[in-house]
């Protein structure tokens, strides 16, 4: 009987050990708020970021602040190092997301079509954030109107901004005997094609050792010379307008005639950063998340603003993340509380000094707690008039980007050099506007 | 007397106990197999059967995760066959990448014999060969990023040395699959190697003194002795390597995500970027299935050839 009775007991702890095993493969998805919101008890809020070490600190530290002047809310902060999205649409789609919780401008469309998002308009009319003073493509690119982005309600607040701008290492153009680009204006298609070719530098076997410029950031020079990706409406790929084929064919040139460019191929071991870094490359586009890397970097560096096409004008595209809301959360009014905190004023603040990001309110930027001074790189209000002529990258235009995917996709042919531009783009522009349509067809009803 | 007398009404007795707990303790037996295996076989229907089923019922709805599915019939697999040439193209790619599957057993068979004698550091060659099996697959896949490197990798480097310019290996759309035949081909190695090893030692050795006997070459022997008698072992291979390679995934993401110009694009891949980038998880399942009965018919296939070409003994 005893011996039976044992047997029955191993068992069952075996079996409760693989089970328990099996079950801890399904992990418990974030804990929504449990507290009953009423006057006096405490709340609790969750809230979600990514970010690196530094970025982390700062953030410990802001909501620490918020906690202070907030006594009745506690914010349970969880640091969410990589894998963000993923991790992200998991907690969503299991139905209990935190209440807050980062949103870059990329995942924006495709959570805010969801019905994902807190409609945040009414709180942003109350709380007497002064929107005007904010970048207006940072509030743009967190905007939804049932259809299309960039128009309608508020719902998301944006974190920080990051326009592009051209990093150039000093040292480089010293030793080629060649002036600094202006920060005060972009320099031409034919003024980088100049520069960069005296900034090329071969081997005796004739193989490239210095590129003068980095990959391109090419929307840039698609936009400043009068090409665009999609139609105002987006509606329709309008890259194969003459202008729009003129500054591709320019960025092709570049890489394959011209060879002051590398191609994909350099990049695929060494990344673009890795070669500024080791002084492989003169010129490279890059945004204001790179400088506290650079700052510690063995050469002398600088920025200027990205070059231009026929228009003249300052343009490149820039990354943003917003704070927004889960729109099941059961403490909203907290919620937004803690986001008019971390995207207003005091927010704004903690993150500038750390040199990580342009402050989403203009009249921050034109103070030395973004400028600076003192620091590299020396020519930082080139940062804010990039600011001014940015526009949303690419993928923040539709929520659902596949047509996108296939362009980056068929447009590798032209940076192959296999083919012109004119005859690529009007290759691919049927099967770009076909996966836009059935991506999308909420813009064509 | 009496003694014996009672030692048979026990036994009598006992007799018929047992035949009455008979029933009771076969299924006291039984009871704990059935334990031990439980737990996996729960295991299996939660997370295995049920999700399986749950997908067929998704391939037949429109469904982005976070929304109810919307029941949609049939919709998404006539999309799939008439108006998706992407999808045909990462089927071709897909196809196209198992050229791998008869280099990479060919290969790995004459490691194996070569390795079958006891050359010196016969432990060194086979621990090399096998090493690829058990790294870390994002690893590897650095590595083999800065080998295809078309300026300063080792293989461009190598064919250098005989006046040969090499492609520019990642980023082109001719010579993307290729490079990332090579490499999977090189990942396959050590499996292949190590059961073929144990499969040539197997061979009867009055085989080869038989033909031997009877004035066989080399290649006589090696055509009809060693390869039939190793066939159980290739088709062991060629099943799994089939069935591995339509379902390709992590090597096409990591080194090219399907580029460039989508010409490594596999179907898994595909299907991952419909699933969780463009949310269309519907349509994701629906690809899944088609999959399944692609791969189905692929082995059924190879089991019916089989009886032509593999020998049992």
């Amino acid at each position: 009987m005893l011996k039976h009775a044992k047997k029955m007991l191993v068992f069952t702890l075996i079996g409760s050990m693989l089970a328990g095993t099996m079950l801890t493969g399904c992990g418990k998805s974030d804990d929504a708020s449990t507290s009953v919101t009423s006057k006096g008890e405490v709340v609790q809020l969750t809230y979600n970021a990514w970010g690196a070490k530094d970025e982390d600190a700062v953030m410990k530290k802001l909501l620490a602040a918020f906690e202070a002047a907030n006594p009745n809310i506690k914010v349970k902060y969880n640091h969410i190092p990589d894998d963000y999205s993923n991790k992200m649409n998991t907690v969503l789609a299991g139905g209990s997301a935190p209440d807050v919780f980062l949103t870059s401008d990329g995942d924006f469309g495709r959570w805010v079509k969801s019905g994902l998002l807190l409609n945040m308009q009414s709180y942003v009319d109350k709380s007497g954030i002064d929107l005007k003073d904010m970048w207006a493509s940072a509030l743009g690119r967190y905007q939804y109107d049932g259809k299309v982005l960039a128009k309608g309600d508020q719902y998301a607040l944006p974190k920080d901004i990051g326009p592009s701008v051209l990093y150039y290492n000093k040292d480089l153009f010293k030793k080629a005997g060649v002036e600094f680009p202006s920060s005060e204006n972009p320099m031409t298609f034919e003024e980088l094609l100049a520069l960069s070719q005296k900034l090329t530098k071969k081997d005796t076997a004739g193989k490239i050792t210095q590129y003068g410029i980095g990959p391109l950031w090419w929307e840039g020079f698609l936009w400043s010379n009068g090409g665009d990706f999609l139609s105002k409406d987006n509606k329709e790929f309008v890259m194969n307008s003459k202008d729009g084929i003129e500054a591709m064919q320019y960025c092709a040139d570049l890489i394959n005639k011209y060879k002051v460019s590398p191609d994909g191929k350099s990049t695929t071991a060494m990344s673009a950063d890795q070669m500024f870094n080791t002084g492989k490359i003169a010129m490279i586009g890059g945004g204001r998340w790179m400088v506290p890397t650079y700052r510690k970097l063995g050469f002398d560096w600088d920025v200027a603003p990205m070059p231009t096409g026929k228009l003249n004008t300052w343009s490149g595209w820039s990354g943003s993340v917003g704070y927004s809301i889960y729109k099941k959360s059961k403490h909203p009014e907290e919620a937004f509380k803690l986001i008019k905190f971390l995207a207003g004023v005091e927010g704004q603040k903690l993150g500038t000094e750390l040199g990580f990001q342009i402050p989403t309110f203009k009249s921050m930027s034109n103070t030395d707690l973004f400028l600076q001074k003192g620091q590299k790189p020396e020519h930082a209000e080139v940062f804010i008039k990039a600011a001014e002529g940015q526009r949303p990258g690419s993928w923040t235009l539709t929520p659902n980007t596949k047509w996108l995917d296939v362009f980056n996709q068929r447009i590798t042919k032209l940076w192959e050099g296999k083919t012109t531009a004119e005859k690529l783009l009007n290759e691919i522009k049927p099967e770009i506007d076909k996966a836009l349509k059935e991506g999308n067809p909420q813009i064509f009803n | 007397m009496s003694k014996n007398g009672d030692l048979n009404v026990q036994l009598n007795v006992k007799s018929v106990e047992f035949n009455v707990n008979k029933k009771k303790k076969f299924k006291r037996k039984y009871i704990y197999g059935y334990l031990f295996i439980a737990p996996p076989f729960i295991g299996f229907i939660l997370f295995g059967l049920i999700p399986i089923v749950y997908s067929l019922y998704i391939s037949m709805t429109s469904f982005d995760l976070f929304n109810p599915a919307v029941f949609t019939g049939l919709d998404n697999y006539k999309k799939l066959f008439l108006e998706d040439p992407l999808f045909w193209q990462s089927l071709f790619n897909t196809i196209y990448a198992a050229i791998g599957i008869p280099i990479g057993i060919g290969l790995s068979l004459l490691i194996a014999m070569g390795l079958s004698k006891n050359i010196k550091g016969i432990n060194f060659f086979r621990t090399a060969f096998f090493l690829p099996s058990i790294c870390s697959v994002v690893a590897l896949t650095l590595m083999w990023k800065w080998i295809f490197n078309a300026d300063y990798g080792v293989l461009n480097n190598i064919l250098g040395f005989f006046h040969i310019q090499g492609p520019n290996w990642l980023g082109s759309s001719t010579w993307a699959m290729p490079a990332l035949i090579i490499q999977g081909v090189w990942g396959g190695l050590g499996t292949g190697m190590i059961l073929y090893i144990a499969a040539l030692k197997n061979v009867p050795r009055t085989f080869y003194e038989a033909a031997d006997i009877d004035g066989a070459n080399n290649w006589d022997k090696f055509w009809h002795i060693t390869l039939p008698a190793i066939s159980p072992t290739t088709f062991y291979l060629a099943i799994t390597a089939v069935i591995g390679a339509m379902q390709a995934f992590v090597p096409y993401m990591l080194m090219t995500n399907g580029g460039p110009d989508y010409s490594t694009t596999t179907i898994v891949l595909y299907l991952y970027n419909n699933a969780f980038r463009y949310m269309n998880m519907g349509y994701a399942s629906a690809m899944a299935w088609l999959l399944f009965v692609v791969i189905m018919a692929m082995t059924i296939i190879n089991f019916k050839v089989s009886s032509k070409w593999v020998h049992y003994d």
